[in-house]
């Protein structure tokens, strides 16, 4: 009924020396026994309360005596926790272990390091409220991890991979943490904890960087390098190597133009990096973009005929248009930057094709709205411009027309997509009378003209122009807020970037000016997509994208046939 | 029951009581009156129906399981009672369960009541942990007299507050379901308090069960008590204040109108001292350039009272004051948009011995007190040599040259105070840094000089381990809190308390002084925090809501709140006046060991053993008390968690400049 049984109290009490001890007797005493332990114990919880603990060791329980004024319980000091064992033949009884010490052996061991004293170290935990990120401050979420993810990577390796890891992993049972709180005491030895002033690279994570330089180098198509992607994306604690990582980068794409293979795998180690959750990239961001376009838009990748840079080319541009899609928000003017530096590549007519395949590729995945602003207008010359290129009587080198039957393709692909994603967002042809969907129309157009002519701006097409055409973009911007009254705000600065290029679709810009407007103007477009379901802006949208489709089709033939629904199709031709 | 029934009944119960003779006589009365009236006998015995019933009469007397099965029926009842009333009858049961087991104790049936314990100690281990704990060693009547919480509780009713519908509801079910037991007890332990209308709502109702002393009334009518808790009327910041609107209502004819009433809005006790000071001031060139900004601060604190200090306070000399006023001017003033700077003192090497941490007011010295019965000051203006020099060390720490020398061998960091012969739970230091105060297990208090680094006086007053001291925010005062259920109040230059504050129910784990230094709080192992005259020595407010051990205390710097945490980590934040808590504050996982105010009470900081720092917004919940405002939307709120690396916080102090020190002892995360 206690939970002290009786049999405790019969062996107690035969240590200490009492052998007539009757069982009424310890049953009586056993609930008091407990109860006194609870007592101890309540006294003990306090000490360690006051000591400022949340574990209860050893001498709260002494102190709780002594505040009971009964004698404390000596020989329990030491620090380790005591190591019970079963009595034999007792299933519960318990005792302590003690082993016979010789007094030679104590007196000859050597004498033990003295325990270091006792200091204090100052630090900033905040300032103004922010934590600086200094090793005496506890790390980001998820860092210390990352380092263990490392190190599995080398231990796998040298297991599965047959590197010669034994070294590393030798070292590694050794190697302490660098980071200097974080010291722990391996062997019950005190360790003063020393705090390092500057940034150093722990040897691991210098192990880790030549690993995975040099398998990157020189076996990048081994399975290995596939491990290694997969940890550089996924490992957390490898954000100091990623200056190093940038570097590596930038150097070895500077210096191996040539070598296919190496620039593939140097492409995929920057992916990967990207894809890596616990990597703040962006500040390298800058280093790294010079050598990724290079992988784009370069003359030469490789250099035997048979490398598929093709492919290169369309892995980088995926890439890049993954950086742009997550960065794009923090560096307003990457997009931007990228997409002159794209365009210029492209409409120079004394590039190499290859860069002109680069360029088509790096801007149609930028996304639909890119292509439509961006390499639409430019289509129709710059198709003059390839035709000749393609045709086997004019251009009689197979490995140029190769090229330019390639850049071909990429350009229909292209125009493809981008009027594919015109198309297929909007819904199901809507049944609502022409006359009406145009009265709606004239309506919200003249609000927003009059709006318009309070603002003073340049150029202002003909109320009756926009009731018929339709297609200028100013107007229907700005007649999408109308059902919406609270956007209106929002709405015109889009009208402003509009109204300077009031027909950005139909390509009389030069194409090398504005380019930042037309980015945020396309921001401005895929908002109004989302608010397809107005109907004027779908009615408009019907016309632009169906006078974009005559034009195309024009220029491509039959070719772009392929990227349309069925419906729309047959609306249109 | 007509008149034969009842004469059997009184048959019966003499029978089994055993007075034969009145039974002999009754049964002759009745034989006798049978004989008269001719009426026909019932025979006792024989009649099945009627020895049921008196069989399951007797059995009620003391059967345990009964007390097991009603209660059991009387929970599932509760369980499935109306949603709007279950929180209410749900506290009903606590109180219940308690009782039937120390009843079932007090008869005697030991492990009835250890089966009866366990059955149903999950419902209330949530809310009453650490009573059950306590409970659950009563193993004989003779420890239920013992104990002395089992004590209190079997000599106290207990306060539940209930609404009209909730009580019939009960009183319905008990009597319905014959539970004369749960009856029983319900009628001798529980007070209602009925409340016409609604049930309360469920945050209200925290308080009920807590233990308190005599009793609730009792409480409530300590409650009732004034307390004066404005700001001292001569404090430097109201004189910073003063001078403030002066120098102001100088420079422009406008504002001297509002500077006057605002004058006169405060009592008009103006010694020739304060008109001095006001003199001296107003020589100081720096007062014109700074004091707007300074009186733009001043203003948030000047709507508190003032208030005279009821003790004699020590008179501060003129070159300390002044450099408080210059910290008082360059104050930086924080708000839930400007958080503070915390600088971060770690202690190393502890080999888990740091017991406590105090930080000078202006963080230039740390104290620690330590298991070893040593305390050890470190002087942080010094510190930044001796790292260099240790850093040095450091570097070639694997050559046994440390071997040789030995820890002992180097010059110590920190001074060394040796006196104390038992653990030190707690260290403060006096407002200028020339004294620390040092409490022990040894029962004792020590005065130590930091400026002879020596012990000065050592205070015996307390019969068991001390636990926590305080100077008074003016200096030459201090508190004290020990195990011996007592708080004391001393002064630096006699040997003897003056005075003594019981009353609490367990150890007083803690001691502030209010701002005014008229009070002080304590907070205690009882789960209240009480505050105390310091001049009358009685008890003038009893703050109930924790769940467990009260283990920090901090008085906001306006004098109208304060805020105490628990080993839980739920932090209460009080309006001293009103004797009510504001909101808890709820976000850290263990126990909040400090918590500080900044200097103009905006912010509310908290460390805790779960290795952070948070710091509070308290402004909002303010204003719109001060506004007397529907409470609900006063949240206050977390701005920030500090996490820092696996180290306790086991001090946070202010400085006057608002910088947050804390100081914690590295543990090991193993």
């Amino acid at each position: 009924m206690s939970i002290v049984p009786k049999e405790t109290v019969e062996v107690i009490a035969q240590s200490i020396g009492i052998s007539h001890f009757s069982t009424d007797a310890a049953l009586a005493l056993a609930p008091d026994v407990e109860y006194r332990i609870r007592e101890i114990m309540q006294e003990a919880i306090k000490c360690m309360r006051h000591s400022r603990r949340t574990t209860l060791t050893t001498d709260d329980v002494d102190e709780a005596l002594k505040l009971r004024n009964v004698e404390p319980v000596y020989g329990f000091a030491s620090g380790g926790p005591l190591r019970f064992r079963r009595a034999i033949g007792y299933r519960d009884l318990f005792y302590l272990d003690d082993k016979d010490v010789e007094f030679k052996e104590v007196i000859e061991a050597p004498l033990p390091r003295a325990p270091l004293d006792t200091s204090i170290v100052c630090h900033w935990l905040a300032i103004e409220g922010v934590q600086p990120v200094i090793p005496e401050n506890a790390p980001v979420q998820g860092l210390k991890m990352g380092y263990l993810a490392g190190y599995n990577f080398l231990w796998q390796n040298s297991y599965t991979g047959g590197l010669e890891c034994n070294v590393v992993c030798g070292r590694l049972a050794i190697a302490a943490p660098s980071n200097g709180t974080n010291n722990e005491q391996k062997d019950g030895l005190p360790v003063e904890i020393k705090l390092p002033v500057k940034h150093i690279l722990s040897r691991e994570l210098q192990l880790y960087f030549d690993k995975i330089t040099e398998l990157a180098v020189s076996r990048s198509d081994s399975v290995l390098f596939k491990q290694a992607l997969v940890s550089l994306a996924t490992d957390s604690g490898l954000h100091p190597l990623v200056p190093y990582f940038t570097y590596f980068v930038a150097d070895e794409v500077s210096r191996g133009l040539n070598n296919y293979s190496l620039l593939f795998a140097l492409m995929r180690v920057v992916w990967n990096l990207l894809q890596n959750p616990h990597i703040q990239i962006e500040p390298y961001l800058h280093q790294l973009m010079p050598s990724v376009v290079t992988c784009l838009v370069a003359k030469r990748l490789g250099n035997r005929l048979a490398d598929n840079h093709w492919e290169l080319r369309d892995f980088t541009a995926k890439l890049v248009a993954a950086i742009c899609k997550r960065y794009g928000h923090v560096y307003n003017t990457l997009q931007t930057r990228l997409t002159k530096t794209l365009l210029n590549a492209l409409l120079d007519p004394k590039r190499a094709l290859t860069q002109h395949y680069g360029a088509v590729q790096g801007l149609a995945a930028l996304g639909p709205n890119v292509v439509r602003l961006l390499l639409l207008p430019n289509l129709g010359p710059y198709l003059s411009l390839l035709e000749p290129e393609m045709l086997l009587e004019k251009q009689k080198n197979e490995v140029k027309r190769h090229e330019a039957w390639r850049v071909y393709g990429a350009l229909l692909q292209a125009a493809g997509q981008c009027i594919y994603d015109r198309l297929k967002i909007f819904p199901p042809l809507s049944s609502l009378p022409a006359c009406s969907v145009w009265k709606t129309n004239g309506i919200v157009a003249t609000l927003s003209n009059k709006r318009k002519t309070s603002m003073d701006l340049e150029e202002q097409p003909p109320l009756k122009k926009i009731a018929t055409d339709g297609p200028v973009d100013a107007v229907s911007t700005s007649s999408m807020p109308t059902p919406m009254e609270e956007d209106a705000a929002a709405a015109t600065p889009l009208d402003n970037s509009d109204a300077d290029h009031p027909s950005s679709s139909s390509g009389q810009i030069p194409p090398d000016s504005g380019s930042e407007s037309r980015s945020k103007r396309g921001k401005g477009d895929s908002q109004a997509q989302k608010l397809s379901a107005i109907l004027p802006q779908i009615w408009k949208d019907d016309l632009n994208s169906g006078k974009l489709l005559v034009s195309l089709f024009e220029l491509f033939g039959e070719g772009i046939l392929s990227f349309i629904p069925a419906p729309e199709m047959s609306l249109f031709l | 029951m007509d008149e034969l029934q009842v004469v059997e009944f009184v048959a019966t119960y003499l029978k089994k009581k055993g007075f034969s003779e009145a039974e002999n006589a009754l049964q002759a009365e009745i034989q006798r009156n049978k004989s008269s009236n001719n009426t026909n006998p019932i025979d006792i015995l024989n009649d099945p129906e009627l020895s049921k019933f008196f069989r399951t009469f007797s059995e009620s007397e003391d059967g345990p399981a009964r007390y097991q099965d009603e209660y059991s029926k009387l929970r599932s009842w509760t369980y499935s009672s109306l949603d709007l009333y279950k929180h209410e009858l749900l506290h009903v049961l606590y109180p219940v369960f308690i009782h039937c087991f120390m009843d079932l104790v007090a008869k005697g049936h030991i492990q009835e009541a250890r089966t009866f314990f366990n059955n149903f100690r999950e419902d209330h281990e949530m809310m009453h942990l650490r009573d059950l704990q306590k409970l659950e060693g009563v193993l004989s009547p003779s420890h239920l007299e013992e104990m002395e919480f089992a004590h209190s509780l079997r000599h106290s009713k207990v306060n539940i507050k209930i609404c009209q519908y909730s009580y019939e509801l009960l009183l319905q079910y008990l009597h319905k379901t014959q539970s004369t037991k749960m009856l029983g007890i319900i009628n001798e332990r529980i007070n209602f308090q009925v409340s016409p209308g609604q049930p309360s709502s469920i945050s209200d109702d925290a308080e009920i069960v807590t233990l308190i002393g005599s009793n609730q009334d009792a409480a409530n009518q300590i409650n009732q008590k004034e307390v004066h808790w404005g700001l001292l009327e001569d404090s430097l910041e109201n004189r910073l204040e003063k001078t403030g609107l002066i120098s102001d209502s100088e420079k422009a004819e406008g504002e001297n109108k509002e500077a006057e009433i605002d004058e006169n809005k405060k009592r008009p006790v103006e010694g020739g001292k304060q008109g001095a000071s006001i003199k001296k001031l107003k020589k100081d060139k720096a007062i014109n350039a700074t004091a707007k900004t300074s009186r733009l601060e001043a203003n948030t604190v000047s709507t508190a009272p003032r208030v005279k200090p009821d003790l004699a306070l020590p008179v501060m000399p003129t070159e300390v004051e002044q450099s408080i006023l210059e910290d008082l001017r360059n104050r930086v003033h924080l708000s839930s948009a400007a958080l503070p700077s915390v600088s971060f003192y770690t202690f190393i090497n502890t080999h888990n011995g740091l017991n406590c941490a105090s930080i000078s007011q202006d963080g230039s010295l740390v104290a620690g007190g330590f298991s070893d019965s040593s305390l050890k000051v470190w002087d942080m203006a010094k510190l930044g040599q001796q790292a260099v020099s240790s850093g040095l060390q450091g570097e070639n720490d694997t050559t046994p040259r440390e071997d040789i020398i030995g820890p002992n061998g180097r010059k110590r960091s920190y001074t060394l105070y040796q006196g104390h012969s038992g653990p030190v739970y707690s260290a403060s230091f006096s407002p200028l840094g020339d004294f620390i105060l040092s409490s022990s297990a040894d029962t004792t208090i020590r005065l130590w000089s930091t400026k002879l680094n020596a012990n000065l006086v050592c205070y015996k007053g307390h019969n068991y381990p001390v636990w926590d001291v305080q100077f008074n925010p003016q200096g030459h005062y201090f508190a004290s809190s020990s195990h011996d259920r007592t708080a004391r109040i001393w002064s630096m230059d006699r040997i003897q308390p003056l005075r003594i504050m019981a009353g609490h129910l367990s150890d007083v784990d803690c001691v502030r002084w209010h701002i005014n230094c008229n009070y002080i709080a304590t907070g205690s192992s009882d789960k209240t925090v009480r505050l105390w005259d310091v001049s009358s020595g009685e008890c003038v407010r009893i703050f109930i809501g924790h769940r467990s051990m009260i283990l920090s205390l901090a008085m906001s710097p306006d004098g109208r709140y304060m805020a105490s945490g628990d080993e839980d980590g739920t932090i209460m934040m009080w309006d001293l006046a009103s004797g009510r808590c504001v909101t808890p504050l709820m976000g850290h996982t263990s126990c909040v060991w400090t918590l500080a105010y900044s200097c103009e009470g905006s912010l509310l900081a908290s460390g805790s053993a779960d290795c952070t720092v948070k710091l509070w917004d308290v402004t909002t919940s303010t204003k719109v008390l001060k506004t007397e405002e529907k409470s609900g939307t006063n949240r206050l709120r977390s701005l920030k968690t500090l996490p820092t690396k696996s180290t306790p916080v086991y001090s946070l102090q202010f400085s006057r400049r608002n910088l947050l020190f804390a100081a914690g002892a590295l543990s090991k995360t193993s």
